[in-house]
């Protein structure tokens, strides 16, 4: 009897409770059944041999492995990690942060691994508290210098990248020590913010498209019923549209390859040319010290095109190389069917236009001609992004300024692909699709009606195709 | 008297110690800070700016200077006061102007205290007609042109139609989603050269037409009307591109610091002897405001006359890039 009794109300308890949870939206997480999205080169880069041979040697440079001396030097003194492939590895070379155990499993965080992978002195280098093995991939950087006396100056804005590691202990590095930055000090201060490595799948074509489509593109989103405006980034020398990184402050995927090498990878090139101090050394100190200077032994700038190459190829620079490798990577192939069938898809679809996703995240942009390669022209781009920055608010706000956005400003992030990444958002604080939409909604932010509506007013059936729309990208 | 002495010494020495440790300069420049006791910044605040509104006068009313508090959205600037019931909030505050004159004035959802099944959204915005994109001269225009320039998603249920809201008059405009069973009803009015804008949305009807209802409790200035709205009485007239050809008798250009690329709308107002007294930036940054506000307050015009009386003027200029310009001389219907 009291064995019936407990049944019973087990029985009504999971009526009650499991229907709800079989209800509830969840974000169907990473796409695995569908094979790798995305990393193959543009169709009519395979059907030419010479570009297909620039895509493969560009593709080739950027996995390439770093060293201070050697065959591939000027790694350092100060980086972010040894190679563009092992951060740009999710779900294939060109992505983002990958983790284990996740689709198609590239691997933990590589920044985790530095010492394990002899990358760095684990004695004169620990891993920042802020770099986990199943975290994502992460340059840190300080909003504000601080003070004499340790205090972030909100009147001394700072927001350049602090390396993460120094060559520092390493047998090539000679008589260079140098200290890491204090990411404690500047984590107790809440005076450090973090950034992702963007997906470059489709970047050649993001390249081609021409301002007056952006421009037209902006003008048809204005007066939407749901209280999103937007702004372009311009490049500071010709102020044209810029387009690229977190906030759309760089022109041009040559400018985005040429700065991360320098910046996270501390390879002086054509670009950009000197070994980079962090900004205090720079702006506030004398620079790197002599110690620390040309330690590859060869000049600078360390990456430079090759006047003895025999080929195209061995000609160009890394740094033209990435760009070329960049231009020529299709962009991501999404499922129609999968996560959640082909009507829920298509139905999400178009819930995320009605609801004003679309408005920032514009389905598709068309491309100008193209002298590169006949792929990149008149192409039509699924980007989902108007490559506006947008004001974002106060909780994503990481008061670092670029070019011509603020504190809180970002470029709509693209969204293709989005069914293979594992981490969203600048900073990569979301795994989960629903905390990345939650975090649309904030005090001085432009999303929060269309955040409202999609939380508040849909139906838990619509916001599951909404979910199960973008895993399908 | 010893032992006195050696206790001054030694405090002495660490004081000094102290002293020396606080004020020597930072390795390398200053980012390598060890001060367990630093001051913290404040989580989750928006402390560097990108172009920004701001005005040469703390106490002249702004379009964005709107608030909600006790279930009451007022709106010096706009002369709008607008009840709402108890049980509607505003939980999250809006951005900043746009750089077309676009404002976000209210977000307003149910509160945690709503009763109700259905849920709903109020959005209060209004777009300065003076910076539009689109080539829409007055409320109505601009309401027309939304209606015309619908995303496919979206089905027409009432065309833009002339109404009666708290003794005044609005255009309202009704469309639907029919994949997300939502409906939009906008209701717009024109104050002072913009298109004040009140967008309700939920999926129930009889949600949105209470709300419509309860707007007949709002209190707007006599000028609010879709084509009228135009200044005037106890506020400046507003009139489009009146800082140009001959309104103008001296005119200093502003000494930019710093090469930009921003459009900076800027909306002054112009007293009774041709002076600027107020300068509104909708969206500029500091340096710009700065040069701005410093070569405007020189600039001199005609004083504006109505009935043979010189009155005060408002009017936009636009500094920075130069705007697109509207496709229709329908813009021009601001002018008086």
């Amino acid at each position: 009897m009291k064995t019936k009794k407990v049944a019973s109300v087990l029985g009504l308890l999971t009526a009650l409770f499991f229907p709800g949870i079989a209800l509830a939206q969840t974000d169907p997480g990473v796409r695995s059944n569908t094979g790798v999205n995305a990393g193959q080169p543009l169709a009519s880069v395979t059907a030419n041999a010479n570009d297909l041979a620039f895509f493969q040697t560009g593709l080739a440079q950027f996995n390439e492995h770093q060293t201070v001396t050697g065959d591939n030097p000027g790694l350092g003194p100060r980086f972010n990690l040894d190679s563009c492939g092992a951060c740009h590895s999710q779900p294939a070379p060109g992505g983002t942060s990958p983790a284990s155990g996740i689709f198609p499993n590239v691997g933990p965080n590589p920044q985790s691994q530095v010492i394990a992978n002899g990358v760095v002195n684990g004695s004169t280098n620990p891993i920042p508290y802020f770099v986990l093995a199943n975290g994502p991939v992460r340059e840190a950087r300080f909003p504000f210098f601080f003070d004499q006396f340790g205090n972030p100056n909100p009147n001394a804005p700072n927001g350049g990248v602090e390396d993460l590691f120094t060559v520092s202990g390493r047998a090539d590095s000679g008589a260079c020590s140098l200290q890491q930055p204090s990411f404690n000090a500047a984590r107790a201060t809440n005076n450090i913010i973090f950034r992702i490595p963007t997906p470059t799948f489709g970047a050649g074509l993001m390249a081609n498209i021409d301002d007056s489509t952006l421009l037209a593109n902006h003008a048809a989103q204005a007066h939407n019923g749901v209280g999103i405006s937007g702004t372009f980034n311009h490049n500071g020398s010709d102020g044209t549209i810029s387009r690229f990184g977190w906030k759309a402050q760089s022109k041009s995927l040559m400018i985005f390859a040429g700065e991360a090498y320098n910046v996270e990878m501390g390879i002086s090139n054509e670009l950009f040319t000197q070994d980079r101090p962090l900004p205090g050394e720079d702006q506030l100190g004398s620079g790197l010290p002599a110690s620390c200077l040309n330690l590859a032994g060869i000049g600078y700038p360390e990456d430079v095109t090759h006047s003895d190459g025999t080929s195209a190829s061995t000609v160009t620079s890394d740094v033209g190389l990435f760009n070329t490798f960049m231009q020529f990577l299709d962009q991501p192939t999404p499922s129609t069917t999968s996560p959640g069938g082909a009507t829920s898809i298509a139905n999400g679809r178009r819930l995320f236009s009605a609801v004003g996703c679309a408005i920032c995240h514009t389905p598709s942009l068309t491309t100008q001609p193209s002298k590169l390669t006949a792929g990149l022209g008149n192409a039509t781009a699924n980007l989902f992004s108007d490559i506006e920055i947008h004001h974002m608010g106060a909780t994503l706000a990481d008061n670092v300024s670029q070019g011509g956005a603020g504190g809180d400003q970002f470029r709509t992030a693209p969204l293709w692909g989005l069914g293979q990444r594992i981490f969203f958002l600048h900073d990569g604080r979301c795994s989960n699709l629903l905390c990345a939409i939650e975090a649309h909604r904030s005090n001085g932010g432009e999303a929060t009606t269309v955040e409202a509506i999609f939380d508040q007013i849909l139906t838990s059936s619509q916001q599951q195709d909404i979910l199960n729309f973008l895993r399908s990208l | 008297m010893y032992t006195k002495f050696s206790i001054s010494l030694v405090l002495l020495a660490l004081s000094v110690s102290l002293l020396a440790r606080a004020q020597s300069a930072p390795q390398s420049g200053g980012d390598f800070s060890d001060n367990p006791q630093a001051r913290k910044l404040p989580r989750e605040a928006i402390l560097v700016k990108g172009a920004w509104w701001g005005a040469s006068d703390s106490v002249t009313a702004l379009p964005e200077g709107g608030r909600m508090a006790n279930n009451v959205y007022a709106n010096p600037y706009f002369g709008l006061a607008y009840t709402l019931s108890p049980d509607w909030t505003e939980k999250y505050t809006g951005p900043p102007p746009s750089d077309s004159g676009y404002y976000v004035l209210a977000q307003i959802r149910p509160a945690e205290t709503f009763k109700g099944t259905s849920r709903g959204t109020i959005l209060i915005t209004a777009q300065d007609l003076f910076f539009t994109l689109t080539p829409a001269g007055n409320a109505l225009e601009l309401i027309n042109y939304t209606k015309d320039n619908l995303n496919t998603e979206y089905k027409v249920e009432q065309p833009p139609t002339l109404v009666r809201i708290a003794s005044h008059s609005f255009v309202r405009f009704e469309y639907v989603s029919p994949v997300a069973e939502l409906h939009w009803y906008l209701l717009a009015t024109q104050i002072r050269c913009h298109m004040v804008q009140f967008v309700f949305t939920s999926r129930d009807t009889k949600l949105l037409e209470s709300l419509i209802r309860e707007m007949n409790k709002m209190s707007l200035p006599e000028e609010a009307g879709p084509i009228s709205g135009r200044g005037g009485g106890d506020v400046p007239v507003c009139i489009k591109d009146y800082a140009s050809g001959e309104s103008i008798r001296e005119r200093v250009d502003p000494v930019f610091a710093e090469r930009r690329f921003n459009p900076v709308p800027v909306r002054i107002i112009i007293d009774k002897e041709g002076k600027v007294k107020h300068v509104h930036f909708v969206s500029a940054f500091p340096d710009q405001a700065k040069a701005i506000t410093d070569a405007l307050l020189q600039w001199r015009f005609r004083p504006y006359l109505r009935d043979g009386k010189p009155v005060e003027v408002e009017t936009g200029i636009m500094f920075g890039r130069a705007p697109r310009q509207p496709t229709s001389s329908a813009a021009e219907a601001v002018n008086e």
